[in-house]
């Protein structure tokens, strides 16, 4: 008798979630997450039988998750590498929703010093460790907080391909390595003196992006430079979308790509791609 | 009963030999790839194929010997007082406490510490942020002192009063109470309380990933807790997400979980072995 209950406890918690609503696991970059959770919600007042499961943890992490088939759709911030691509071929493809600009991003101590734009050798020669105080490129005496993020994330790789050259390059002048956009915000916010990278959408009144100078122009990470190609440190964001989605995921998608999803994709901060 | 205790017994042996079957599996292309050599150097880039694990061996030594440092003494102190001089009522409050506090996540631990500490070390010691090995140390201390001085408090509560009173007929006064009768009769449940603490601060990720600033980089001087480090777990906790599943890479941070296992199983051999104190 006791066998038969522990039995039926174990068949209804694995039929369960099966059994229940539809749904659509999401996954990856955390740059496009406030996007796809803002659609979400909107999504669902006009489907409210479906559930949609979002997580964050970085491209690379949406890739994985798409090719283990433990997510229905990943957000990547970044291109596959060459081995992640061969991988993808045959089992997804990359859908560009929007673009964003990633801000060299400042504590605003900087810019009301008077640090108001660098040129990407100059941007490189701080995160190389060959400028370590603000003093040498006209702010304040305070040694620069540099910060460097986590090796696969999307943000670190666009970032590091414009500056440095490679998405992979070293960056030895690096302070601190954080993770998400959050925590490098919080981290920018509280000093006086940090440098860092991030999605522009993220940018505050605390949080500032520098602008860079291309031939002697200073370019603000703003919507209309990014859009028309003059801000130098740009990319699409892509859904990683598998060949063998349902077509609840195909609808979802859709609406993304529709009016009112690019109105959103405006809303969020970054440019609509349609 | 005898069939459920058979299945669990079955289950937990398993278990056993699973963990460390799996972990040693999984690490093993890393170790052929690198050897042991990889212990002793110093630069981590995965994507360069480069696996040095020094900097990540000595961040989780140093963190988890400045939180044992003070939790430690701090710990048994605080069983002490409460066993031996609080009134029964207290003592029954502050175990309440203990267990309140043994009981938070291990996150919000971190949290406080990007809140409250990081802030306060950056403006005590001059760093840029706070992030450090010391706020690693210090918010795992805080971590395990509730264990330390719940199992030293059992260990000390469960000497019989006869003894105490024997000794102070004797004459003993308090330090020689405390030295030659209480501290060496519960010597082996403090002892175990130490080991758990071990573990927990060797093995403990979230909130020393919060704290410990990851920059894969040998602090300079090697002994210097104020500067950004990586420990083994933080690291782990950072890139296993990123690495593909059965890539060198993956395998290099199995090879970092089985270093914490095989080093925190040799520190609590190494502790057990010997009977009395130290």
């Amino acid at each position: 008798m006791i066998k038969l209950f522990f039995l039926a406890i174990f068949w209804i918690g694995i039929v369960l979630p099966v059994a229940g609503n539809e749904s659509i696991r999401i996954v990856g970059s955390s740059t496009l997450l406030p996007l796809v959770s803002e659609a979400a919600k909107l999504y669902r007042q006009s489907h409210p039988d479906l559930e949609i499961l979002l997580s964050g943890g970085g491209s690379g992490v949406g890739i994985a998750a798409v090719l283990q088939g433990s997510a229905d759709l990943g957000m990547t911030s970044r291109q596959p590498t060459a081995e992640e691509q061969a991988q993808l071929e045959t089992k997804a493809k990359l859908l560009p929703i929007a673009y964003d600009g990633v801000a060299v991003a400042v504590s605003e101590a900087v810019i009301n010093h008077g640090v108001k734009a660098l040129s990407l050798p100059q941007i490189a020669a701080i995160y190389r460790g060959q400028i370590r105080n603000w003093k040498q490129l006209g702010g304040p005496d305070a040694r620069i907080l540099v910060i460097d993020k986590e090796a696969g994330r999307g943000t670190r790789h666009v970032f590091a391909n414009a500056v440095l050259g490679n998405p992979h390059a070293r960056a030895p002048g690096a302070v601190i390595v954080t993770g998400s956009n959050n925590e490098e915000q919080a981290i920018i916010a509280r000093s006086d003196q940090a440098i860092g990278m991030l999605s522009h959408a993220w940018l505050t009144d605390r949080v500032r992006g520098l602008a860079i100078l291309v031939n002697g122009v200073a370019i603000t990470p703003a919507a209309e430079n990014i859009r028309n190609g003059r801000y130098p440190i740009r990319r699409k964001l892509n859904l990683i979308v598998p060949i063998d989605h349902s077509p609840v995921v195909g609808d979802f998608i859709a609406f993304l790509l529709s009016g009112p999803g690019q109105a959103l994709v405006e809303q969020v901060g970054y440019i609509p791609i349609r | 009963m005898r069939v459920w205790l058979g299945v669990s017994l079955l289950i937990f042996g398993i278990l056993a030999l699973a963990v460390p079957g799996f972990l040693l599996w999984a690490s093993a292309p890393f170790w052929r790839f690198a050897g042991v050599a990889a212990l002793w150097q110093s630069e981590w880039f995965p994507h360069e194929q480069r696996f040095g694990l020094l900097p990540a061996i000595l961040g989780s030594f140093l963190a988890a010997a400045t939180a044992l440092m003070i939790a430690v003494p701090g710990g048994i102190a605080a069983a002490l007082v409460s066993t031996e001089m609080l009134p029964r009522p207290l003592r029954r409050f502050v175990r309440t406490v203990l267990e309140v506090f043994a009981a938070i996540p291990s996150v919000v631990y971190g949290l406080l510490g990007i809140w409250l500490l990081l802030p306060a070390l950056a403006g005590w010691f001059g760093l840029l942020t706070g992030h450090s090995l010391l706020a690693a140390g210090l918010i795992l201390s805080l971590m395990v002192l509730p264990t330390i001085t719940a199992l030293s408090e059992a260990a000390l509560g469960a000497i019989p009063n006869e003894q105490r009173e024997t000794a102070l007929a004797l004459g003993l006064d308090w330090p020689q109470l405390l030295c030659r009768v209480l501290l060496p009769q519960a010597w082996p449940g403090i002892r175990s309380s130490i080991l758990l603490a071990l573990g927990r601060t060797l093995g403990e990720t979230m909130a020393v990933m919060l704290v410990v600033g990851s920059l894969d980089r040998l602090p300079q001087p090697w002994w210097n807790l104020l500067q950004p480090a990586q420990t083994l777990t933080s690291r782990i906790g950072r890139e296993i997400g990123e690495a593909a599943w059965g890539s060198l890479h993956f395998s290099a941070l199995m090879g970092c979980a089985t270093l914490l296992g095989v080093g925190g199983a040799m520190i609590a051999v190494f502790i057990r072995t010997r009977r009395n104190l130290p």
